[in-house]
């Protein structure tokens, strides 16, 4: 539609005089404006992108991959271990939950309930992720005893995660054509047939996406787990409550203010691995929308 | 990886294939606790607090961890503050802390030990372009006055007082202090408050006490946080542990001379800390809680402290207690964690013998 | 007779069927904000009583002496000289917003502009893809970069520049600083709202009818001055409501911030470099000398703090999406 529009010759540019200088001189300047205004974003971003890989790679050694941090050097294996830990587990609390909510936002919105749903999931996403982080300080890592723990970091993610999740599931959920799921009942498929069997599957790579967008989420946050899984030394030992675990971006925040190469050093590498692993995941998923969206256009 | 994209690259899937999604998540999350094992026996030992005793630590735990093999140590250089909140929440085996604990909150968590490991300095350090080689004189007064904003430039009529014939630039002042909870807070505000009585009424001392609004003044978090603010940003004056003294010395940092309760203008080093040390060893309670700021004395540094571990009487297993038992003995010996080449490394000063026997005495009521 | 064994069975689907489930597990997933807003404002309703209304407008956050015996106020157990009033929090907060906001909503409107329109439509996806990016980078690594690159290039080279060339214009004067604080903490909360706007707006842009840019230009205008007069105001509420979106985001942001606003307590900046604290950043840095306090006031009036941004976020959120709901954009992007 851009381009039927483009190739109208717009009849202003047959007048001549100064106001179709003037019109043309702001026709000039307002796409100049707008393209300034995206070349200082694109370069913002490619400033932070070469900061990031150029230090990172310089920083990086087989070292880090292998070994558990030692002081202000070492590795990151224990970080880059416990991020893992803590994205898997946030994943696994928050999907399940996420998922069925967003079924019942996009399959079964009639009544009232939907809406109020709705509103308060949108609002949750807004939350800022320290209050929820202190929630988990105060609550789980106090309160119920935990201790500094990857129980207590997964569910405190896992919560920041939620909202993404059900809302992702339930617009891809939404973009399923009716008519199959007219199909489906006529035949005597039940709700959860329906849904889990037919509805579910067709919406598979839009809910993907919003799954891999939320595990990139998960590895980038820092907030809510600074108070809720600590930070360790050490590899985890498997056990849930009373034992801290690393994590990539608490070492480059607490590497970064060290005054030691060494720890520079980590948190540059902590940082390159963290935006290398989150800038794969959006264009995965970037990828995986595209190719869901052709195949409908092709089907 | 096959197997992922096999499900990704075929959208008529049906919902065998999410099964198999959470399968897979949940086989490599259980791969990767069991890859570790439950370890059989091993002691972990969590540590945080203090970051003017992180660097001690942090020379600590390999030696310590290489002879003990069964026993794991993670230090954490958090903060006094963290120090003492995580240790009485129970959240950490050891809380280190530059401040003992007070009074009120003993009588909250009558279970928990002070015990010191060693004793430390805190220097006031500045950076004055072209100056930092020359070590300003400064007193708790003027302090006081830099960091209440009363004091705003660099060439004020009383550090000039102190200091003739420096010539002094007309800057403006940045004091930068701690954000986080931190005994080197505490030791410094109580030179501060035991020098200058408007100190004393109007903010006192604590871990983390009401700074005075000083427009420009800058927060840090850390001493590695103050020590990088303090390199950043030219004309600033910061307090630091002296187990960071390397760093200020490498980034060409000023450390000023301090007025002590004599009057004389005194360097951190071992000697005027050990000076200091034997005038307040003596007067060191059985609880072994005591200032050792100001102390009296011509040669005595205005600002050592003890550095605090702070331990829960009760340990919920018995290993756990022999283990902290025996690392405890280790680091206050002068053959294992106050040996000379730990200690000045970090420019600390080990413990005098009278203080390891009260330490002793409270390592063994750890069960 | 032989149904009989089957019964509580169907009992139970007759009670629990898969639909009800799902509203279940729905109204978990909703719960989980009543729940963290619930347990705050239950958690902190000691110090509410205590720090009463001042609390919002007074400048004093000292938990008071520390070493010294507690005492009764009011029936609850403080220490001497504690005060708790959050007024630069809240101001640094706002201001922080307000100026990346300022920076955000025109380079937003910017770039959709230019994606929607100025870049040819095969190219489009990935241009606007680049610009996602930036709200994919973690926070912390925003952090990251400002602490280690900006602070520096703006303290030495570029705020002693604006001082000296704009210092006649109000708070643009004064001491330049050191790099960290206010405007720093603006730029840097701007570039990570930015594409929550433009992304937003340009999907608006281009999903407004063939029809209203075609009549548009039939009367003459240019494709610019469609886009600009036609195009543009029929989005207007759905920049408003993406530009209240991004501005929960920058007030709850808290890594990034930490690293660069320089986490001055207690005064008000008296410049846009001056070195400010947010109520996020604020909470981290300060959680645990709270907890140090033995009454437990300090770390009720933090609580009191987290209440207050959550009430705050809240309500921004809960505006922005009446907002886009009334657009019928209640898909708009959330990520």
């Amino acid at each position: 539609m851009g381009a039927t529009a483009a190739q109208i010759r717009p009849p202003s540019t047959r007048y001549a005089g100064g106001r179709a200088i003037r019109r043309r001189l702001g026709d000039f300047l307002g796409w100049g404006l707008s393209a300034l205004a995206f070349v200082f974003l694109g370069s913002c971003m490619v400033w932070i992108l070469v900061v990031v890989f150029h230090r990172g790679a310089s920083a990086l050694t087989p070292l880090i991959l292998t070994h558990i941090t030692e002081g202000y050097g070492g590795g990151l294996l224990n970080a880059i271990e416990g991020t893992g830990v803590l994205a898997l587990g946030s994943l696994l609390l928050a999907v399940p939950p996420g998922l069925a909510a967003g079924i019942y936002l996009a399959e079964f919105d009639f009544g009232f309930l939907a809406p109020i749903i709705r509103f308060l999931v949108d609002v949750l996403v807004g939350l800022p992720s320290i209050v929820i982080g202190y929630f988990g300080y105060v609550a789980m890592v106090v309160y119920f005893g935990w201790g500094f723990s990857v129980a207590a970091g997964s569910i405190a993610l896992a919560i920041i995660l939620l909202p993404y999740i059900c809302r992702t599931s339930e617009m891809a959920i939404r973009q399923v054509p009716h008519t199959l799921r007219e199909a489906a009942y006529a035949l005597g498929a039940g709700d959860a047939r329906v849904s889990l069997n037919i509805v579910v599957p067709a919406a598979l790579p839009g809910i993907l996406t919003g799954v891999l967008l939320a595990f990139a989420i998960s590895v980038g946050e820092t907030a809510p787990l600074l108070y809720t899984a600590g930070w360790s030394n050490y590899l985890w030992t498997g056990r849930l409550t009373k034992e801290p675990i690393g994590y990539l971006t608490y070492a480059i925040w607490a590497f970064i203010t060290e005054p030691f190469e060494t720890a520079h050093a980590l948190a540059y590498a902590a940082a390159l691995f963290v935006t290398f692993f989150v800038l794969v995941i959006s264009l995965f998923s970037r990828m995986l929308l595209d190719r869901n969206a052709r195949w409908r256009r092709e089907s | 990886m096959s197997l992922l994209r096999k499900m990704l690259t075929a959208p008529k899937g049906r919902s065998a294939r999410l099964g198999r999604v959470f399968a897979l998540v949940l086989a490599a999350g259980l791969a990767i606790g069991a890859g570790n094992g439950w370890a059989a026996g091993t002691v972990n030992i969590l540590e945080t607090g203090s970051s003017l005793l992180y660097p001690l630590f942090q020379l600590w735990v390999p030696v310590y961890t290489r002879a003990n093999p069964n026993v794991r140590i993670t230090p954490q250089s958090t903060g006094s503050g963290t120090g003492i909140s995580q240790a009485v929440a129970g959240l950490v085996q050891i809380g280190a802390s530059d401040a003992y604990m007070s009074n009120a909150l003993m009588k909250m968590h009558p279970d928990v030990l002070n015990i010191p490991l060693a004793i430390s300095m805190q220097m006031v350090n500045y950076n004055l372009p072209g100056l930092n080689k020359i070590h300003l004189k400064m007193s708790g007064p003027v302090l006081a006055g830099i960091y209440s904003g009363k004091i705003r430039y660099w060439d004020d009529a009383e550090i000039k007082g102190l200091n003739p014939g420096v010539n002094l630039p007309h800057q403006q002042i940045i004091p930068v202090h701690r954000t986080d909870g931190s005994g080197d807070t505490f030791i410094f505000t109580q030179y501060l408050s035991f020098s200058t009585p408007s100190w004393s009424n109007e903010i006192n001392y604590g871990t983390t006490v009401s700074w005075p609004a000083v427009p420009g003044g800058i927060g840090a978090e850390g001493n590695p946080g103050m020590v990088t603010a303090t390199k950043d940003n030219p004309y600033s004056i910061a307090y630091i542990g002296t187990s960071f003294e390397d760093a200020i010395v490498r980034d060409g940092l000023g450390i000023a001379l301090l007025k002590n309760r004599n009057g004389n203008f005194l360097l951190p080093s071992a000697k005027t800390a050990d000076a200091a040390a034997a005038v307040m060893v003596p007067k060191t309670p059985k609880d072994e809680r005591i200032s050792l700021i100001f102390a009296p004395g011509a040669e005595s540094y205005p600002i050592i402290n003890y550095e605090y571990a702070l331990v829960k009487r009760d340990q919920p297993s018995q290993e756990m207690a022999a283990a902290l038992r025996k690392f405890f003995t280790w680091a206050i010996s002068r053959t294992g964690g106050n040996a000379p080449h730990f200690m000045e490394a970090v420019h600390f000063v080990p413990l005098p013998a009278p203080v390891v026997k009260l330490s002793e005495a409270q390592i063994a009521q750890i069960q | 007779m032989k149904s009989l064994p089957r019964a509580p069975i169907r009992l139970w689907s007759a009670l629990l069927n898969f639909r009800r489930l799902t509203a279940l597990l729905g109204c978990l997933v909703a719960g989980v904000l009543l729940a963290i807003v619930g347990f705050l404002a239950i958690y902190a309703w000691p110090a509410v009583r205590l720090n009463g209304p001042g609390f919002l407008y007074k400048n004093t956050w000292s938990l008071g002496f520390l070493y010294r015996s507690p005492i009764t106020v009011h029936g609850q157990t403080v220490l001497r000289g504690a005060h708790y009033g959050i007024l630069f929090l809240i101001v640094g907060t706002l201001l922080s917003t307000l100026i990346a906001l300022l920076i955000a909503v025109p380079v937003g409107v910017g770039s959709a502009m230019f994606l929607a329109e100025g870049v040819p439509p095969a190219m489009q996806t990935w241009f606007s893809f680049f610009v996602e990016l930036l709200a994919a980078i973690p926070s912390v690594v925003y952090g990251l970069w400002g602490y280690v690159v900006v602070i520096p290039f703006l303290g030495h080279h570029v705020f002693p520049f604006m001082v000296k060339w704009l210092g006649f214009i109000p708070f643009f004067g004064g001491a330049a600083g050191s790099g960290y604080g206010l405007l720093t903490s603006g730029f840097v909360l701007s570039l990570m709202i930015v594409p929550l706007i433009a992304a937003t707006l340009r999907d608006a842009l281009v999903s407004q009818q063939a029809e209203l840019r075609e009549a548009a230009v039939a009367l003459g205008a240019s494709r610019f001055e469609a886009l600009r007069t036609v195009l543009l105001p029929a989005t207007r509420r759905v920049l408003i409501g993406s530009s209240i979106l991004a501005t929960g985001r920058a007030l709850g942001e808290t890594m990034a911030v930490l690293m660069v606003s320089g986490n001055a307590v207690n005064f008000l900046p008296n410049n846009i470099y001056t070195t400010i604290s947010t109520m996020a950043s604020f909470i981290v840095s300060q959680l645990d000398s709270a907890l140090t306090d033995p009454t437990g006031m300090a770390v009720r009036s933090l609580a009191e703090v987290a209440l207050v941004l959550c009430l705050i976020s809240i309500i921004v959120n809960g505006l922005a999406r009446v907002l886009l709901y009334y657009e019928g954009r209640q898909n708009a992007r959330i990520v």
